[in-house]
């Protein structure tokens, strides 16, 4: 092997200075505040690593046109072949418009983005997307994909932003039963034991029982998430506290570490009114 | 020491950085594809004073930071460790040998996702156990084998101390 290393240079006292430095500097940053810490790494962002950052970006987007183009051959061809028969071209016609997904149906307001992954061991719990205050991403917009909640906007950079996933340990979420019997917040499980990747459903009232199976989607309470997005589906009872509240655990709707692609509402959460109807066509599409 | 060797060594370094945010997605996904951005600070550190390494870790650990704010400081207090150790351990204890650096690129891999997990505090239990024993030395593995591929290809080309670069 040619990389030489040289026998003499064991740790000199400079290197070791060094060394507990960038410790030192490390433990600092780790425990920086969040009005701190945000500006930092926003810095580094778009300087540093704003080239980098647009080079993955235009290497998603390659990747998924590559991607599409397959679909786009294999629906023209679809296309042409039944453009010989009108009935059937106006079934494939209906059939195609709702495939068009959730963009169609939420029709303006919305900014698509990719995920923009980092290797590390937390990049489920919050990741960076490509759509930042130049597309009109502001914070605390919420971040859905097209079959629930993925999370909320924490910080926004000129190209980018920082999205704050329901995995995250302090995502929290204002949350109801489908037919609005039952509300509660919606939080993490936990990463103990064997139910990880899972959601809780904290705070029902002793007295109401949820059952396996239903669905949970957002409130809007809190004025932050929009009503009607489905967050998961309850699977069991995770606690209760006798005779005063039960917490119910849940399946989730979306797992952040299989998104890739994700769209970020924008507009007021009030102003969205109830999307329950937005998701449930989308799940009765063929 | 020829120049062109010196430039060759850091042109090496900018190509693994560029593929970190390039190749990945065609390499196996997040957990499973080589991290060429710790390869490039494990080969830098296979020829540098621990120092100048720990320093190097620092940087690309806060670097790192900025696009993983749920951990912030651990990735750099992650990198300056293993920069440190990998440096330091590669003069004290490592022959130059293609094996023996793949086993350093392996465990380099390993230790920076395991000082990240318990550095940050977000990774525990099934979660930390999943990580450790699964994922990571997934991601170690293929980190290494692209690390030897890197050496084996250019490593002659590179023989470059780093003290004179």
């Amino acid at each position: 092997m040619a990389l030489g290393a040289d026998r003499d240079r064991y740790a000199s006292r400079g290197d070791t200075v060094v060394f507990v430095g960038c410790v030192l500097l490390s433990a600092a940053a780790m425990s920086l505040p969040g009005r701190l810490r945000d500006p930092l790494a926003r810095a580094l962002r778009q300087t540093v690593l704003a080239p980098f950052l647009s080079l993955q970006q235009q290497i998603e987007r390659l990747s998924a046109s590559l991607g599409r183009y397959d679909a786009v051959v294999a629906q023209r061809d679809s296309a042409s072949l039944v453009a010989t028969f009108l009935p059937e071209l106006r079934g494939e016609n209906s059939r195609l418009r709702s495939l068009l997904g959730l963009g169609t149906r939420l029709g303006t307001g919305y900014i698509p983005a990719e995920v923009l992954r980092d290797p590390e061991p937390t990049s489920p719990l919050s990741f960076i997307v490509s759509a930042g205050k130049k597309q009109g991403v502001k914070p605390l917009s919420t971040v859905v994909s097209p079959e629930g909640l993925v999370g909320i906007v924490s910080t926004v950079d000129q190209q980018t932003s920082v999205v704050v996933t329901w995995a995250h340990p302090e995502f929290r979420a204002s949350a109801m039963a489908a037919d609005g019997s039952v509300y509660g917040i919606v939080a993490p499980h936990g990463s103990e034991g064997p139910r990880v990747w899972l959601l809780e459903l904290e705070g029902v009232a002793y007295r109401q029982l949820v059952a396996n199976g239903t669905p949970i989607l957002t409130s809007g309470l809190g004025g932050v998430v929009p009503r009607g997005i489905p967050v998961g589906v309850v699977v069991g009872v995770a606690a209760e506290a006798e005779g005063w509240e039960r917490t119910y655990l849940l399946r989730p709707a979306v797992h952040p570490a299989a998104v890739t692609h994700v769209m970020i509402l924008g507009g007021a959460p009030g102003g969205r009114g109830d999307l329950r109807s937005v998701f449930e066509s989308g799940r009765e599409a063929p | 020491m020829r120049r062109s060797d010196k430039y060759r060594f850091w042109v090496i370094l900018a190509v693994l950085v560029v593929l970190q945010f390039s190749a990945r997605r065609w390499l196996g996904g997040d957990r499973v594809a080589p991290d060429f951005l710790l390869l490039a600070l494990l080969i830098y550190t296979i020829q540098a004073r621990p120092g100048p390494s720990a320093g190097a870790g620092f940087i690309v650990g806060l670097v790192r930071d900025a696009l993983t704010p749920a951990s912030f400081g651990a990735g750099a207090l992650a990198h300056t460790l293993v920069g440190y150790l990998s440096s330091w351990s590669k003069a004290v204890f490592f022959a130059e040998n293609l094996f023996v650096n793949g086993c350093l690129f392996f465990a380099g891999t390993w230790c920076r996702n395991l000082a990240v997990a318990v550095a940050s505090g977000k990774l525990k239990g099934g979660m930390l156990g999943w990580e450790l024993l699964v994922w990571s030395p997934i991601q170690s593995l293929t980190t290494a084998v692209a690390g030897v591929l890197v050496l084996w290809l250019v490593g002659r080309r590179i023989a470059v101390r780093m003290s004179d670069a």
